[in-house]
């Protein structure tokens, strides 16, 4: 207490209740009241109603001081409720930004997925242009089993042409001989 | 033939020029490159020019007017600047037939000292090749470098020994990829062929003439392939021939995009592919081969499209093409705004 100035009171005093109209005065003047009460010569019944009025005057100083108290416990109570408000909002904030990340990493996944199925596309597209698989290799079982008939033809005309040839060679050797034996012995009375 | 001596007559006209006050209105922008840390991006253009940006303060809520130019302009090389890449701690520029690497490091502090400066084996030593297209092995920690010379130079990053070369197409190189998993070079050229060239061998594993493909050809833009690049088994190539998406284990073109126009440079973003080419816009695709969308930017028609996919902070688009300006995009569905070269 000794350490404050009395500039400082005077402000402190200046700022609670600068214009002198209020509780302040009402103090001041209860003090002076009193102590002219106490030092009073006058009549009792005078002395009655200045010890009235003083009360009167220190019951208007106790309801403004209570009044004064209850907005002070309001002040608090308003604060602590806008501390609560304000962890309340940080909380929203931060978790707000916990959601953009992870939204923006659910973009990036569905930016690749996106990316992946349009290159499965694009090949797709190019592997329908080429001909069913089960089309050619029945093609190509058709195209076997022809070859397999034909070749199979191509040998029985050449066993029948082996055959043939080898009769017809029979046929002319046997002729050979003849006209040979017949040559050799021209004189020989055959021809009956 | 032609196409060279057209390209060495503009190479001497844009010198003149780009001594003139009106030099922007003549600048192409070829390449783009973002740093290793995505703050940065550096452009090259056809005066040899490379210019650095800082993306963290265009991209800053005090942005002002001044942080849409360069932080750094310097010139790189005496011809156009058609190639940038960069490494995890150097830029390397192509331009004038040769490479140089600048150390990021130092490009931010303003130090425009290059690292090195090489040239491949040029077999004749009339005319220098242009180089078109760099590119990384990471595998191999090699450069891959596709040139006028029709070759792919192939030089080890540590040594700086030209390692070996690869021979097979008939025209100048466009375009490079290279497919880290199997070890493939693909490449891409003016003689219409993308050829698939195995990393360790050399040899040309398969040679795709898109312009061959009845689906793909469009005869009345020519066979040349200027845009190429893969994803794992997919790859997209476009130029003279429409822009197609190939499934490479199939060797075979599973979607068409009816995109008007050439295209010269097309990524793959997540589920879907952007395209840059002839026209003032760049295209959305999905990989089935319809265009989503076309967003319209500022140069009538682009050359280069760059991601960064380097920071989390600076997530940008960047397209340049046939004026100074390069347009960013920081949503995909609109130009947010334009750096000034």
């Amino acid at each position: 207490m000794g350490a404050v100035t009395d500039d400082e009171v005077i402000r402190k005093r200046l700022l609670i209740d600068g214009d002198g109209a209020g509780d302040d005065r009402r103090i001041n003047v209860l003090l002076k009241s009193f102590t002219k009460w106490c030092n009073s010569t006058g009549s009792p019944e005078e002395g009655f109603t200045q010890y009235q009025r003083m009360l009167g005057t220190l019951a208007q100083c106790e309801f403004s001081m209570g009044k004064t108290l209850l907005v002070y416990d309001m002040n608090l109570r308003e604060m602590e409720n806008y501390e609560k408000i304000y962890t309340d909002i940080e909380q929203n904030i931060t978790s707000a930004h916990d959601k953009i990340s992870e939204c923006k990493k659910e973009i990036q996944r569905a930016k690749r997925i996106r990316k992946n199925r349009q290159e499965y596309d694009a090949l797709a597209k190019v592997i329908q242009q080429h001909p069913d698989r089960h089309e050619t290799l029945k093609q190509l079982e058709a195209l076997d089993k022809e070859l397999q008939q034909l070749s199979h033809i191509k040998e029985n005309v050449e066993d029948k042409l082996e055959l043939r040839k080898k009769q017809f060679h029979v046929l002319l050797s046997t002729i050979q001989e003849l006209q040979q034996t017949l040559e050799s012995k021209p004189d020989s009375p055959l021809n009956s | 033939l032609q196409r060279k001596l057209r390209s060495i007559w503009s190479i001497s006209l844009l010198i003149l020029l780009s001594r003139y006050k009106d030099r922007h209105l003549h600048m192409s922008v070829f390449s783009q490159s973002f740093s290793p840390c995505g703050r940065f991006l550096a452009a090259g253009n056809n005066y040899g020019e490379i210019a650095v940006f800082s993306l963290s303060s265009a991209l800053s809520p005090d942005a002002t007017d001044l942080s849409q130019t360069p932080i750094l302009t310097f010139t790189a090389h005496e011809g156009p600047v058609f190639s940038l890449f960069s490494t995890d701690s150097h830029l390397l520029s192509a331009g004038n037939g040769e490479i140089s690497a600048w150390s990021w490091a130092e490009l931010i502090k303003r130090n425009t000292k290059a690292a090195w400066t090489r040239r491949p084996n040029y077999k004749s030593s009339l005319e220098i090749p242009e180089i078109n297209a760099m590119t990384v092995n990471p595998t191999e920690n090699s450069l891959v470098i596709g040139g006028g010379d029709n070759n792919i130079h192939i030089m080890d990053l540590e040594s700086g020994i030209f390692k070996s070369v690869l021979q097979g197409h008939t025209d100048y190189i466009h375009c490079l990829s290279v497919r880290e998993r199997e070890g493939e070079i693909l490449s891409g050229g003016e003689d219409g062929a993308v050829r698939i060239w195995d990393h360790r061998t050399g040899q040309s594993v398969h040679c795709i003439e898109v312009y061959k493909y009845e689906e793909c050809a469009r005869p009345q833009y020519g066979k040349w392939i200027s845009c190429l690049t893969t994803e794992s088994d997919w790859m997209l190539c476009g130029g003279g021939p429409s822009l197609s998406l190939w499934h490479l284990r199939s060797m075979s073109p599973t979607s068409i995009f009816p995109l008007s126009g050439c295209q010269r440079q097309a990524n793959f973003y997540q589920d879907m592919i952007l395209s840059v080419g002839e026209g003032q816009c760049v295209s959305h695709c999905l990989l089935g081969g319809e265009v989503k969308a076309q967003i319209p930017c500022t140069p009538h028609s682009l050359n280069t499209l760059a991601l960064n996919l380097n920071s989390t902070d600076n997530r940008v688009l960047t397209v340049g093409g046939s004026s100074h300006q390069i347009d960013v995009f920081t949503n995909l569905s609109y130009r947010t705004f334009s750096l000034s070269f």
